[in-house]
């Protein structure tokens, strides 16, 4: 008997192709991508790098024989830098800002460099500043909401302190440093704060180099296990060995380097907006296949024939359906949110505008995606199987699962092609970097297009169902 | 298979609420409608019949505006449909529950009425009549998925009638009730027919269309084969004959000679033979023929043990008309 029950089940499973596929390639198929994502493997396009752009205050020998060592680091992608006023670099990739009624060339300034952070257009801004009459330091703008690009930035910048200024210049008396136990420098707005041990730099130096760089976390690391391990599980501090192992010793490259958030410092839960943002995403997205999956369960049932014999149209169905799930979208947002205010200090009263805008376009798009994908499938049974797939797959792309800046280029211009990652960066400008809500533009428009595309198809393949 | 329609009848000057004509529809190779045509009657109720695949469920949507023909005409009051849509003043019952389970009564048959255009006090009105009309008066506020198959039908039926459709289409309205639930479905078919509405219905149920139709349409491999009364079927089929069957108390030495009622002869069928214990005939007058017949076996030494005599029915023209073989 137990044996019969087996067969039965076993059989069952051989003739459904959908429970097939879930038990079988949907495993896979998720364990590949985030594959991909974590372990840079298939499709990670080789070793992901941090955008930063470059300010150099200073315009000195040592300031730009620094900057020109940075240049040459793999890890780090100048969007934009002054390479070509300095006429002492040319590199591949960096673009430099021209002025267009003039054409001529304007070097960046501090503050635009903060901006560009601020918009998300870099995520690090790199600003040298003099220290004394023959060195430089410097000042690495952040964005507090990557928490990985932080520690390999300053780690590569105090290499490149190090190895071009630790010939020439004195080392100052005594390690001065506050050990903060991610082994990160962080400061506040004064530009002060704990700064990376002596103890950890030679070990990060040593393997921040060209091929490989530690973007797997999510949680602080120590650096320099970050930088030598794919995984930052940190190691207990280990005593201090002599600088000098790492080659200097006349310099401090650490207290050199100091790291300022300008977007974090004032948000009571900043972080916790981005998950909710991720979560309602995802959720919108299986709600509204749910949502869609109605309309399959009319077909089935006949009640659609029947409606159809009615005063409805298949235009008004499909467009109250779209309107219901938008409205239901919208809702079930809108009071994640209120329960990210109430119980997890997230800002909404203070980003309501933007989030009634980039929510309602969301929710609009994730509506018609529903419907799209009832209207792609025959059964409930096809639509349940397609929606786990595409859903699990947009959001792991997109950035609901894990965030997009620990992904390789390539992924995250594949995440580009799901409009979580859009959304998701429209959530980011409003309640993360305080934008403007006009700064909303290209995520309402690539949203809203999607959206009417989406709505468009699926019209299109409800015209078999209208007469046969 | 090339079946010739069999009992056509003029329908006089009566006033015509359906007309089909020459409809034809296939699906690739496959003919599901071959040069269908009739016509419903005002107030009429038509019993549509045929074996499983024969086309009726493509002739109901056809009808409906949810299948469109190749070729044809349908005029609903005198007005050629188009293909889909111009089709207010019919009503649609499907075969499967096509309502809300998770809806109220009341909620089902107020979304059906918004639907067909009605509103305010019309709406209000209609959904009362209708809450009375069911007899679900008392459970107009539960839920319809909690109840059972004959009360989940009788929801069915009203959801499609709340525009007081002048044309009732319903396919398999009775199909997994109990009989009771039949009888109650069927009552109130009568009072739509009495109220006017002119009903077409397909059926496996052939006492449903025998006892509850004025008019009955056989339709196989796509083809009208037989449109008519019944007692016009039976006389243009297998005639009013009776068929009678008896069962002696012993195997049949030798054939039985013919019998004489006046100047008619009677005979026992060819089927009957020697050997035979049952023996099976037919008769015009059963009251004139069956006696003769029962004497003359008496006088041949056979003891009758029973006697069964079976009037013609829908299930034999039917038969006779559609064959034996199993349709799937």
């Amino acid at each position: 008997m137990i044996a019969t029950v087996m067969m039965v089940c076993l059989r069952r499973l051989v003739h459904n192709r959908i429970e097939l596929l879930l038990a079988f390639v949907v495993p896979i198929a998720f364990f590949s991508i985030f594959a991909v994502i974590f372990g840079g493997g298939v499709g990670a396009g080789g070793t992901p790098s941090i955008k930063v752009v470059a300010v150099d205050t200073v315009r000195n020998e040592p300031s730009r024989r620094v900057l020109a060592a940075l240049r040459q680091t793999g890890g780090l992608h100048f969007i934009r830098d002054d390479a070509e006023l300095d006429d002492t670099a040319q590199l591949p990739g960096a673009t430099v800002l021209r002025d267009p009624a003039s054409s001529a060339v304007k070097p960046l300034s501090e503050s635009e460099a903060t901006a560009m952070v601020r918009r998300g257009t870099a995520a690090m801004a790199i600003v040298i500043r003099a220290d004394g009459e023959r060195s430089v330091r410097a000042e690495l703008l952040s964005d507090s909401s990557d928490q990985v690009a932080p520690q390999v930035v300053a780690a590569l910048v105090q290499r490149a302190l190090l190895t071009t200024l630790s010939a020439t210049l004195p080392r100052p008396a005594g390690d001065v440093w506050a050990g903060s136990p991610t082994g990160v420098a962080r400061a506040d707005l004064n530009g002060q704060g704990p700064r990376l041990p002596p103890a950890r730099l030679p070990q990060a130096i040593e393997s921040t180099d060209d091929s490989v760089l530690p973007v797997t976390a999510t949680l602080p690391v120590d650096i320099a296990t970050a930088a030598s391990s794919p995984v930052g599980v940190a190691p207990p501090l280990s005593a201090s060995p002599p600088l000098a192992t790492a080659g200097a010793s006349a310099f401090d490259p650490v207290a050199a380097v100091v790291v300022t958030d300008v977007l974090g410092e004032n948000k009571s839960n900043p972080v916790v907006t981005m998950y909710a943002a991720g979560i309602a995403v995802m959720f919108l997205l299986f709600g509204a296949s749910g949502g869609g999956g109605a309309l399959l369960e009319e077909r089935e049932n006949q009640t659609l024939d029947r409606l159809l014999t009615t005063g409805l149209t298949m235009d008004q169905l499909l467009i109250g359906k779209w309107g219901y799930l938008t409205l239901l979208g919208f809702t079930q947002t809108t009071l994640m949110f209120v329960w990210g205010q109430w119980a997890f200090g997230i800002d909404l009263y203070g980003h309501f505008d933007g989030f009634v805008m980039i929510t309602t376009v969301t929710a609009g798009a994730a509506a018609a995606f529903g419907l799209l994908l009832a209207t792609l499938c025959r059964t409930r049974g096809q639509l349940n199987g397609l929606s786990v797939v595409v859903v699990l797959t947009m959001s792991a792309l997109g950035g609901s699962m894990v965030p997009r800046y620990v992904m390789s280029e390539s992924l995250r211009e594949a995440g580009l092609w799901t409009f979580n990652a859009w959304a998701l960066d429209g959530y980011d400008k409003v309640f993360w970097r305080d934008l403007p809500v006009a700064e909303l533009w290209p995520q309402m428009s690539v949203l809203m297009v999607s959206g009417a595309i989406f709505l468009v198809a699926a019209r299109v393949l409800a015209i078999r169902w209208e007469t046969e | 298979m090339g079946m010739d329609k069999v009992g056509s009848e003029s329908t006089g000057e009566v006033a015509i609420s359906l007309r089909v004509d020459s409809i034809r529809k296939r699906f690739g190779a496959i003919a599901a409608l071959d040069d269908v045509s009739f016509s419903l009657a005002t107030g009429q109720r038509l019993a549509l019949l045929g074996p499983n695949g024969a086309g009726k469920t493509t002739l109901i949507r056809c009808l409906a505006g949810r299948a469109k023909p190749d070729a044809g005409t349908i005029e609903l009051l005198g007005q050629r449909l188009p293909p889909s849509g111009g089709r207010e003043r019919l009503g649609l019952v499907p075969q499967d529950i096509a309502i809300y389970p998770d809806l109220t009564t009341r909620e089902n048959l107020v979304a059906f009425a918004r639907f067909h255009g009605l509103r305010g006090s019309e709406l209000r009105c209609r959904v009362d009549w209708a809450l009375a009309w069911t007899g679900l008066e008392d459970r107009q506020n539960d839920l319809v998925g909690g109840f059972s198959g004959g009360m989940k039908r009788r929801v069915n039926l009203a959801c499609g009638v709340m525009h007081s459709p002048h044309v009732l289409l319903l396919d398999e309205p009775t199909v997994g009730v109990d009989p009771q639930s039949r009888q109650r479905i069927f009552e109130m078919l009568d009072q739509l027919r009495d109220a006017g509405t002119s009903i077409l219905l397909t059926t496996h149920h052939l006492d449903e269309a025998e006892q509850r139709c004025d008019r009955i349409v056989i339709i196989d491999h796509g083809r009208v084969v037989a449109d008519g009364t019944l007692d016009a079927l039976i006389g243009s089929t297998i005639g009013t004959s009776r068929q009678v069957r008896l069962r002696i108390d012993r195997p049949l030495q030798r054939p039985v000679p013919p019998w004489h009622v006046g100047p008619v002869v009677g005979s026992l069928g060819a089927d009957s033979r020697s050997g035979d214990e049952l023996l099976q005939t037919r008769v015009d007058d059963v009251a004139g023929q069956l006696p003769g017949l029962l004497e003359t076996l008496s006088t041949a030494g056979y003891g009758v043990l029973n006697v069964e005599v079976h009037a013609p029915s829908l299930h034999d023209v039917f038969l006779h008309l559609t064959g034996q073989e199993l349709r799937d």
